[in-house]
Formats: structure tokens, sequence, C-alpha cells
């Protein structure tokens, strides 16, 4: 059973952390970067949301593997709105990631999407979550259902990783440090990293809160309804 | 020597019953032929680069793949031999036997499809090893993901067109791969000793492919 009074403080705390850092991205003054110029402050959403995917997709093939190893529809319950969750900060960072390329790099030009290593993935990490999805919704018995989603999350995530290996072979980057780029401390200023790793606490904060949420929200509905999803 | 016997039998059966019937083998053959003349009328008299028939070669593979292997399984349940195959034979002997049957039909649909192509498009090909070599690895690994996946599609209640959504996104690192490795092979010169990477890529992703599949298929097979 969970400490209800440490859960409300833990959130309260990931609130007022989450409500300084957008404060200070706004507010802060940031030193001037050729060609970012004042959209580097994306910085401190666009990267945060890619470690909040890479966390969620973690915690979903974790839950995975123990739906498989205990058969625990808790624990496919925890799986599915981990990858829900993730599938919703990595459309916001595919977005962002766009956005801010067609403001910098591309501007002026036609191009909106680019090959870059990262926007593959992540849009392949995207597309992985829709078939697992569509997947939950053609099987009718939740404990199936339960085991044979995890199978395929766990044989989607083994995979993935070839594309790090992959992808970089063929495409170039826009990163930093990728080849020809600067590294990633090169362009930043200490004052932007003063922001930046809390922003990356604080959204890793706010996955955490809504994936509780959305669990405790879902074992309720299966109480009442013996199927987690409906 | 039980196991290699077990996943034999499994494999000779499936090959006695498609040797009856066909099914399998005309509908991947007609998908690829017919896809690969809607490309060349859609092409026409155009010349196209290598780059370009590799990558056409691989998407009818692909395509073909997704449609003609996600009956293996099924066609089990609708025979209603599945408890039969549970009760005799363990679930990693169904699988092998399962793999090298996908493989083979595979093989039957690189075959159509590279004689097809070459000579509707009027492919030069550079290096027979490097192209027979990617062909071959690749179809391990697309064969290796596409019987676990079979397996799952089996499970599931609206089988439909479920087969191409589960597959392709997994397939997506072995595309890249194979149509980089083909494209080597058909252009020859400087690329050849490059696609070297490539082939151990496509050689590690149908090895890593093929043992996961192997762990999990358990919890597919077994109710």
């Amino acid at each position: 059973m969970i400490n209800l009074r440490r859960y409300t403080l833990i959130r309260n705390i990931i609130l007022v952390w989450m409500t300084v850092v957008l404060l200070a991205a706004f507010l802060l003054n940031i030193p001037k970067i050729n060609i970012l110029e004042h959209t580097a402050r994306n910085l401190y959403f666009h990267v945060p949301m890619w470690f909040t995917l890479m966390a969620a997709v973690f915690v979903s093939a974790y839950h995975s593997f123990q739906v498989l190893r205990t058969g625990e529809i808790v624990r496919d319950i925890r799986a599915l709105q981990a990858a829900r969750i993730g599938a919703f900060f990595g459309i916001l960072g595919l977005v962002t990631g766009i956005v801010w390329s067609k403001f910098t790099w591309y501007v002026g030009t036609d191009i909106w999407w680019n090959f870059d290593p990262r926007q593959s993935m992540v849009s392949l990490q995207l597309l992985i979550y829709g078939a697992y999805f569509v997947l939950r919704g053609a099987l009718d018995d939740p404990t199936k259902r339960a085991r044979i989603a995890a199978v395929y999350n766990l044989f989607a995530a083994t995979t993935t990783p070839f594309l790090l290996y992959v992808i970089p072979r063929q495409m170039e980057s826009l990163h930093p440090g990728a080849e020809g780029n600067p590294a990633f401390s090169e362009i930043t200023h200490p004052i932007m990293r003063l922001v930046f790793y809390p922003a990356i606490i604080g959204f890793i904060g706010l996955f955490w809160i809504m994936y509780t949420q959305r669990v405790r929200t879902a074992l309720l509905k299966n109480r009442v309804s013996h199927d987690p999803e409906l | 020597m039980n196991w290699i016997r077990g996943s034999w039998a499994v494999l000779q059966k499936d090959l006695r019953l498609e040797m009856r019937s066909r099914y399998a083998l005309n509908m991947l053959l007609m998908f690829v032929l017919s896809s690969l003349l809607l490309i060349a009328f859609a092409i026409g008299q155009e010349a196209v680069s290598e780059r370009m028939q590799s990558a056409l070669l691989w998407i009818v593979i692909l395509f073909s793949a997704s449609i003609g292997l996600g009956r293996s399984f099924v066609a089990e349940e609708e025979r209603g031999t599945v408890l039969l195959l549970q009760l005799n034979v363990p679930g990693s002997q169904v699988f092998a036997g399962k793999l090298i049957f996908n493989f083979l039909l595979l093989v039957a649909v690189d075959i159509v499809a590279l004689l097809v192509f070459a000579l509707l498009l009027n492919m030069v090909i550079e290096n027979w090893g490097l192209l027979v070599a990617s062909l071959l690895l690749g179809s391990v690994g697309l064969a290796g993901a596409t019987t676990l996946l079979a397996a799952i599609i089996a499970r599931a209640s609206n089988k439909g067109p479920l087969l191409p959504v589960l597959l392709f996104p997994l397939l997506i690192p072995l595309l890249l791969s194979v149509v980089r490795a083909s494209r080597a092979a058909l252009e020859g010169g400087l690329g050849v000793s490059g696609a070297m990477g490539d082939l151990q890529t496509i050689l590690l992703f149908s090895g890593v492919v093929i043992t996961a599949a192997v762990l999990l298929f358990d919890y597919v097979w077994q109710d």
C-alpha cells in the first residue's frame, strides 16, 4: 500500500520544481549563440522530452518483462501506461525538434522533415508503440492480452538498439556531438546547464506523476470492470 | 538429436501440406508478380537508379512476406491442430520447423522477385555473391521476425492485416542494411568492400531476432 501523504508531498515538490524550471527557462537571460539565438531555450524542453521517452521505454519494457515472469495484470497496466505516456512525450519531442530545425537550419527552405538519426529513431519508437496499441486492441482476454502484448513489447525492444548502429552510418546528424558538430559542452553556456539539468529531473518527475495517476485510475477501472482498458 | 527430429517432423508436415494445396506459395508468387508488374508499369521506360532498384526489390519482398507468411500459425488454428502440436512437440521445435519453412518460402520469393525484376527493370548485377548473400541473410532475419509475429497474430481475435502493422517497425534496421548491401552489389566497384559491415549487421540482427524469438515463443504458444 502506498503512503498517500508521502506521495502528495513528492508530487507537490515536483509541481513547484517544474514551475520554477518553466519560469527560469523563459525569463533567465541566455548568451547569444550562432544560428540558434533565442530558440536555444528549446533545449530546456526538447531534450528533456527525449530523456523522458527513454525513461518510459525502459519502464515499459521492464514491466513487460515482469508480466512474463509473474503473470500479474498490474504489471501489464504499468507497461501500457508507461508506453502511452512515453508515446505522448515522444510526439512532443518530435514536434519540438521539427519546429526547432525548421526555424534554425532550414529557415527559408521548404524542408520540414530531415533524416536525422535521432528523429528517425523516435519516429520508429512511436511506430512500435502504435503497433503495440493496435495489437492490444485485437486481443480480448485480459490475461492473454497482457502476455502477448508483453512479448511484442520485449521483441521490439531487442531490435531498436540496432538503429543506434545502423542509422548513423548513413545519415548525418544535426545534433551536438555528432560528426562535424560541436559537442554539447561547447555550445552551452554554464547558465543554460543550470536550467537544463533541473529541467530533465522535472520532466521525469512529471512523467512519474502522470504515470502513477494513470496506473491508479486503470487499477480502479480494472476492479470495477475486470478489464483495465474499459 | 530428438530436437532435430521434432523440428524436422514439423517442417515435413508443413511442406507436405503445402505441396498438396500450394496455397501459400502460389499466393506469395502471385503477389510478387503482380506488385512487380505494377511497379514496372508505373515506372515505364524510365531508367531507375541502383538505389531505387534495391529499395523497390526489398519493399516487394517485405510486403509479400508480411502477407504470405502470416498464415503459418493462423492455418493451425483454423484446422484445429494447435492442441495436437502443443501436446506432441515442444515449443522450440515447432518454432524451428516453422522458421525453416518460412525461410524456404522466402527463398522462393527472392528467386522469383530477383529474376522478374532484373528482366523488367533491366537490372545489371555487378556482384552476384554479395547480392545472393544479402538476399539470403536478409531472408533469415525476415523469417525470424515473421514467425514469432505470425504466432502472435494467430492469438488475436481480429487477425486481418495485423501482421504488416506489427512487422514493419521492427524490420526497419534490417531493411536499411539490406537495401544498402544490395545496392552495393548492383553498383559494384568500391561499395562492395563497404557492404561487408552491412552484411555483419544483417547477420547480427538475424541472430538477435531469432534468439529473442525462441526465448519469447513459449509465452505465445502455451496457453
